[in-house]
């Protein structure tokens, strides 16, 4: 990682989850969201790679993800 | 009746030995035993009760396999049947005989529908005579004769959906002398009715407001479509103007509006408009990644793609598919998925949030959504490398 790269997006995280809950966000809160995205991301990414692998493809494809996402999102609600 | 053959065992040791004398007895004298039977049935000579009795035998061994069942005990366990025949054992001792007090037909009639029923029945029977038990079983062979009389009674519901079709008439006529009555009372079914009785012009504006309308006017449609029917020219040119008045906010539709004219909205109904008009703002976003709009009509931007990126190719290479790239179209699903996900997230801590009586998303919500999605002890590593993020990125 280059050193003046940002390690993750922190006023954006905020804003995303302000807009979306139309609630104030207390310190600490936007790390634990990345944490989880991070988290959802690599869970995505792993039923997409088990997914285009069955299907015999190289990469991992949009069709995919986009098949594994509903399942994702769905294990990642509260 | 398999069922009821294999039932009455428990109460029978020897459940084979003692079933093959009873039929043996049966076929060798069948004056004994059958003279009930044989009454019933109008064998009347001997002959015509030994090719009932070997009918009889034939039937049973076509009706119950699982006399070849018991022999080998492996089938037995494969079937499901083999469960419940040991419920029924268990439950036959400890449960009532209620219905044994009921009469033989009574019990003809369970032995159809309740096979627990029938078996307390048929060990009731069983207790009594043997004789006795050997002219139940004709009897629950009697019962396919009975069953027609059940279907019969079956026979009746159809017969009550003729019924239903003749109250669909009875509705059908009230609402025809409804409309025959004065105009100006619209139902949904009688809208082509009414235009009979309205000028033609009435149909064209009552397209009109749907062709011309905004997308901010579509929740307002149905409630207008009710006078509409019955309208005059006033109320047309009061639903224009409204309709003018609306589109104008809309500075992108006004040019579109104007110049095709209303032959060529037609096509595109309400709802393409409405998603015209919602699709603006997104299009928007997806040409310059940023500026969405929440549901609460708050503005944000979507994570970027470059940090998406990157964890994307660190998890899949995780994930086994080695170092292969993330096409464009691959991102484009991930960055869907992302918002999704960020959008799915926010309602969560708000609910949670809500729910505290906060306005604030506290780091207890996040911790009880977590909880609830069930963060695993193997994303450990991964909690401890984001927290340490999270820390050099605060105290950065």
């Amino acid at each position: 990682m280059a050193p003046g790269q940002k390690l993750y997006p922190r006023a954006t995280v905020r804003k995303i989850v302000k807009a979306h809950s139309k609630c104030n966000v207390s310190k600490n809160v936007d790390v634990m969201v990345f944490l989880d995205y991070v988290l959802f991301m690599q869970s995505l990414m792993k039923e997409a790679a088990i997914d285009s692998k069955q299907a015999g493809e190289r990469g991992v494809s949009a069709k995919s993800i986009k098949k594994v996402t509903a399942d994702t999102l769905a294990k990642f609600k509260g | 009746m398999a069922s009821n053959a294999d039932r009455a065992l428990p109460s029978t040791p020897g459940a084979a030995a003692a079933k093959t004398p009873n039929r043996r007895a049966r076929s060798a004298d069948p004056n004994s035993a059958r003279q009930s039977a044989s009454a019933r049935r109008g064998g009347a000579t001997p002959h015509g009760r030994a090719a009932f009795a070997a009918l009889q035998k034939r039937r049973t061994a076509l009706f119950t396999p699982g006399k070849e069942r018991r022999r080998s005990i492996r089938d037995q366990r494969e079937t499901p049947r083999d469960p419940l025949r040991a419920l029924s054992r268990l439950l036959a001792p400890s449960s009532q005989a209620i219905h044994s007090s009921s009469s033989p037909s009574d019990s003809g009639a369970n032995n159809s529908s309740l096979p627990v029923v029938a078996e307390e029945d048929e060990s009731h029977n069983f207790d009594d005579d043997s004789d006795d038990f050997m002219i139940e079983r004709p009897r629950l062979s009697l019962n396919l004769r009975e069953d027609d009389d059940d279907e019969y009674s079956e026979l009746k519901p159809p017969r009550l959906s003729g019924l239903e079709d003749y109250t669909a008439q009875s509705i059908e006529l009230p609402r025809r002398a409804i409309s025959e009555l004065p105009p100006g009372r619209p139902s949904l079914g009688s809208v082509g009715r009414e235009s009979d009785y309205h000028d033609p012009p009435e149909e064209s504006t009552f397209a009109m407001p749907a062709v011309e309308s905004s997308p901010a006017r579509e929740p307002m449609f149905l409630e207008d479509s009710e006078p509409m029917v019955g309208m005059e020219d006033g109320m047309d040119m009061d639903m224009g103007d409204e309709n003018e008045n609306e589109n104008e906010p809309f500075g992108l539709m006004d040019s579109d509006n104007d110049s095709p004219g209303p032959d060529h909205r037609p096509e595109d109904t309400m709802l393409s408009l409405i998603t015209d008009q919602r699709a603006q703002s997104p299009q928007n976003a997806r040409k310059k990644p940023g500026k969405k709009i929440s549901k609460h009509g708050i503005e944000y931007k979507s994570l970027p793609q470059g940090v998406v990126k990157r964890l994307a190719t660190t998890f899949a290479k995780t994930a086994g598919m080695g170092k292969a790239k993330i096409s464009p179209d691959t991102l484009d699903a991930i960055m869907q998925a992302t918002d999704w996900f960020m959008e799915q997230l926010g309602d969560d801590l708000q609910a949670y949030a809500k729910h505290a009586g906060r306005k604030t998303i506290d780091e207890s919500d996040m911790i009880t959504l977590m909880r609830s999605i069930g963060v695993q002890a193997t994303s450990n590593k991964l909690v401890h490398y984001t927290i340490r993020l999270g820390t050099t990125a605060s105290a950065a």
